[in-house]
């Protein structure tokens, strides 16, 4: 019971890391807390869902067409509004809360708040250490996983990378020694909204496509990206992570209706006593 | 440039104070009527824009005059509704106690929440503040044997009878929370125009400066938040003692949005243009009686509309026809 | 004479870099002490621990015999320091009248400002040749304006000692001379006790009764202009900048 709990909070917590990722590596250059993000996921989810019910498309494209959905939506987000107030962070932070409410809303009136059902495209599971774990799952944790490494590597080895983290220490001064910031904010912002694209049509077979299903994961991928501190590839991980198995073991021990609660008292401890974050650079 | 100068002077003088003084007095004598030939349904929305506009008030001094932005004004409105309504239904205070004792309450608690959280740099506060908001409508989600979850709360008593005055009855009630609001805008008019609105404005406009020259910033910041969340505190109480019954729907984060959207539609650090454009918009929205998930669009596709074409707000836009070139 | 402030042993760290290095002196009541030294030799850094908005990592500063270090910049503030910053910053929204009035109201708060306030913005207005500018919005005025507003609104604190950061620099000939003025003003009918930084040498040397040069956080001279002017350490280490 309580590994299978473990096992769960692993495979929520994964998605919740690839969705801080983005949000993560977004907020720490361009100053945006991206609320919209959860209103990409929400899309994403539905466009996953249209590729593999309408479309017909396998699994594996309907990811890469949420992946596709979720980074263009991000990317003309940060192209048509947010680069026009570049400097005015509330302005943008504000455009972010109401593109999140739009999103999800306009998910309402396309498709009904009604659940839509995500055919399984994997049948049976595996057994492990006396807990079952669908094939489903374990495709969610090797996507992450792998998407995960990818990111990391693009960072670090290629030559946008290096400008993306120039850019994250000291935008003026990366400026200055002629990285173009236009480039740097369209790629990362791109790479956002990929990850969370991605983020919901791997979840999205596992419960249900509705409108309201970006409110959770935004909120969390929040407080990983809070706790973790900004530019911590490794603090996004654990905080995602240690927030997912929070969540299914607290699901056990403490009321279920409290479980989200509880994360939040943890984001308030925390920003109390550690300002910057757990894992933040001082 | 000096002609312009004097132009702008010369528009504050005194036909713009004749003109808004007829205003406010026929949006009053409107207001005073209303109840004599409007349908109990009229009187509702009414009732529910006059609340609205109060709230987008109080939010307007907290982020529109001090410079804080938060995203939690639903909850302490919540907070307020709820206070009042388990205050006088389990612990059988009056409403004329529970009322100002719910707005206490609502303003010691932002004020606890206010004091460590206004110290956080960057966004950190304003999203923090989101999550509040929502850790708040949790609770009175969850407490089922406190608030009934999300079965909702019923049975909530109109005000007793004061000076002969029967609260039971509709028009009671709407005039009840119309003196209520009044107060609260006058209250907030007169307080944004004082000293104290001063120094709130001074922080909003450069916080440093505002304390080298002897401000207590984080003493200010802490007591705007406080009493704007206390104004919204008491109006979740007038809300929960006029429509009799309470439901953790009607406080989630959806709420606080819309104040928030509302405050800057109107345009942020002129008290009238969020109390006006909330009250009338209100209005327009429920007589037009869309479904809540199209409202939502339409106030979010509003705000993204006027922030790019003019993130002062309505007040700015109607500032801008009227002044020419800024 | 009594020394408004003492300054012992300051000193201020960022992060390993030193940037204010066990600098001590004191400053007579009514004096005009001028603050020079070249780019990083820790001028700010001094005014923004004295003024609060920078603890100082060891050292105390005394003012009127009350230590002040450590105290929140609106505590220090109301005892009696006032300060421009280097940077100019206004209230940008406001016009002059209500931004110096800010002032009077962050030292004497009044519900609704009494008339003597109000004739006391008057007088400072006049005082700093604001007065044509009353009902124009601060940001709409030039940077030199600006800097003459928060001079104003910092005179509207009533302090007994002002710091100055580099209030001439970007000012034309004829602004200088006015300023200058004004100072001399300030200080010899208000008794004002002021402390300058100054890149402008002219400015310096009109302007204080004595010069404290600051290097790499360190103090290496004091004197009178002249002394200063003829100090061999000094013109070391301006040369040395230089080369």
């Amino acid at each position: 019971m309580v590994f299978q709990q473990i096992v769960n909070g692993i495979i929520i917590g994964s998605t919740y890391s690839l969705v801080a990722l983005g949000l993560n590596i977004i907020w720490s250059i361009t100053d945006i807390p991206d609320f919209s993000q959860g209103g990409i996921y929400v899309i994403a989810g539905y466009a996953s869902y249209f590729a593999v019910t309408l479309a017909r498309f396998p699994f594996f494209f309907a990811v890469l067409v949420a992946m596709f959905v979720g980074g263009a939506i991000a990317f003309l987000i940060e192209r048509f509004l947010y680069r026009r107030w570049r400097g005015s962070g509330r302005i943008q932070l504000l455009c972010a809360i109401a593109l999140f409410f739009l999103l999800s809303n306009a998910a309402i009136l396309f498709w009904t708040a009604k659940a839509k059902i995500f055919p399984a495209y994997l049948k049976g599971s595996i057994s492990v250490l006396g807990s079952i774990v669908s094939y489903q799952r374990l495709v969610v944790l090797f996507v992450a996983a792998g998407l995960f490494i990818l990111v990391y590597l693009f960072i670090m080895k290629t030559k946008i990378g290096k400008a993306i983290r120039a850019a994250s220490q000291d935008r003026e001064v990366a400026e200055v020694v002629g990285i173009n910031i236009d480039t740097v904010n369209s790629v990362v912002f791109f790479m956002g909204g990929a990850l969370s694209g991605t983020a919901a049509a791997l979840i999205s077979p596992l419960y249900a496509v509705i409108p309201s299903m970006g409110d959770l994961p935004l909120l969390k991928s929040l407080v990983v990206v809070i706790l973790g501190g900004f530019g911590s590839v490794a603090g996004v991980l654990i905080g995602g992570l240690g927030l997912g198995l929070i969540e299914s073991l607290g699901a056990v021990y403490i009321s279920s209706g409290y479980q989200h609660g509880f994360t939040f008292i943890v984001l308030i401890m925390v920003l109390l006593f550690f300002p910057k974050g757990l894992f933040g650079k001082a | 440039m000096k002609n312009n100068l004097e132009k702008t002077a010369k528009m504050k003088s005194k036909p713009g104070l004749i003109r808004n003084v007829i205003i406010i007095a026929v949006v009053l004598i409107v207001l005073l009527l209303l109840p004599q030939f409007a349908s109990d349904y009229i009187i509702y929305v009414a009732v529910l824009a006059m609340i609205y506009a109060v709230l987008a008030g109080s939010y307007d001094l907290t982020t529109g005059y001090t410079g804080p932005l938060t995203f939690c004004h639903g909850a302490f409105y919540g907070i307020g509704a709820y206070a009042s309504a388990l205050l006088t239904l389990k612990a059988g205070f009056p409403f004329w106690v529970a009322f100002p004792v719910s707005g206490i309450i609502v303003f010691l608690f932002a004020a606890v929440v206010g004091y460590p959280g206004l110290k956080l740099k960057g966004h950190y506060f304003a999203v923090t503040t989101f999550f509040f908001g929502h850790f708040i409508y949790l609770i009175i989600l969850n407490s089922v044997k406190l608030t009934n979850g999300p079965m909702g709360l019923r049975g909530i008593k109109p005000p007793e009878s004061i000076l002969g005055i029967d609260f039971s009855s509709l028009q009671a009630s709407y005039y009840l929370i119309l003196f209520f609001g009044l107060l609260a805008v006058v209250f907030l008019f007169f307080l944004v125009r004082s000293g104290i609105g001063k120094l709130l404005v001074s922080i909003r406009e450069n916080e440093e400066l505002s304390e080298a020259i002897g401000v207590n910033t984080s003493f200010y910041k802490v007591l705007a938040f406080s009493t704007g969340a206390g104004i919204a505190g008491l109006m979740g109480s007038l809300f929960a003692h006029f429509f009799r019954l309470l439901h953790p729907s009607t406080f989630t984060w959806m709420t606080s949005e819309m104040v928030v959207i509302m405050a800057l539609v109107g345009g942020l650090g002129t008290l009238f243009g969020p109390i006006i454009g909330a009250g009338i918009i209100t209005l327009i929205l429920e007589l037009m009686r869309f479904a809540p998930e199209y409202r939502f669009i339409i106030w979010s596709a509003a705000l993204i509309v006027v922030l790019v074409i003019e993130p002062k707000g309505l007040m700015g836009i109607v500032g801008r026809i009227r002044g020419g070139k800024r | 004479m009594s020394h408004i402030l003492e300054v012992k042993n300051l000193r201020k760290e960022f992060g390993g870099v030193i940037a204010v290095d066990n600098a001590s002196f004191v400053v007579e009541q009514g004096t005009r002490l001028g603050i020079i030294g070249p780019n990083g030799a820790g001028k700010t850094t001094s005014f923004n621990m004295i003024s609060g908005s920078f603890k100082p990592t060891s050292g105390t500063i005394e003012f009127e015999g009350k230590k002040v270090s450590g105290l929140k910049p609106h505590k220090i503030s109301r005892m009696g320091i006032g300060r421009t910053f280097q940077i100019v910053r206004a209230f940008g929204e406001l016009s002059v009248y209500e931004h110096v009035l800010t002032g009077i109201m962050a030292h004497n708060l009044r519900f609704t400002p009494t008339a003597d306030q109000h004739h006391e913005v008057d007088r400072i207005l006049e005082l700093a040749k604001l007065q044509d500018f009353r009902d124009v919005t601060v940001k709409n005025l030039t940077i030199a304006s600006q800097k003459l507003i928060e001079l104003a609104t910092a005179l509207a604190t009533k302090p007994k000692l002002l710091l100055l950061d580099e209030l001439m620099a970007g000012l034309t000939f004829v602004e200088i001379d006015e300023t200058l003025k004004l100072l001399r003003k300030i200080n010899e009918e208000m008794g004002i006790t002021l402390i300058v930084v100054e890149h402008i040498m002219k400015v310096i040397m009109e302007l204080c009764k004595k010069i404290i040069v600051l290097n790499y956080g360190e103090k290496i001279a004091e004197g009178t202009p002249q002394e200063v002017a003829n100090s061999k350490t000094v013109i070391e280490a301006y040369l040395g900048e230089e080369a």
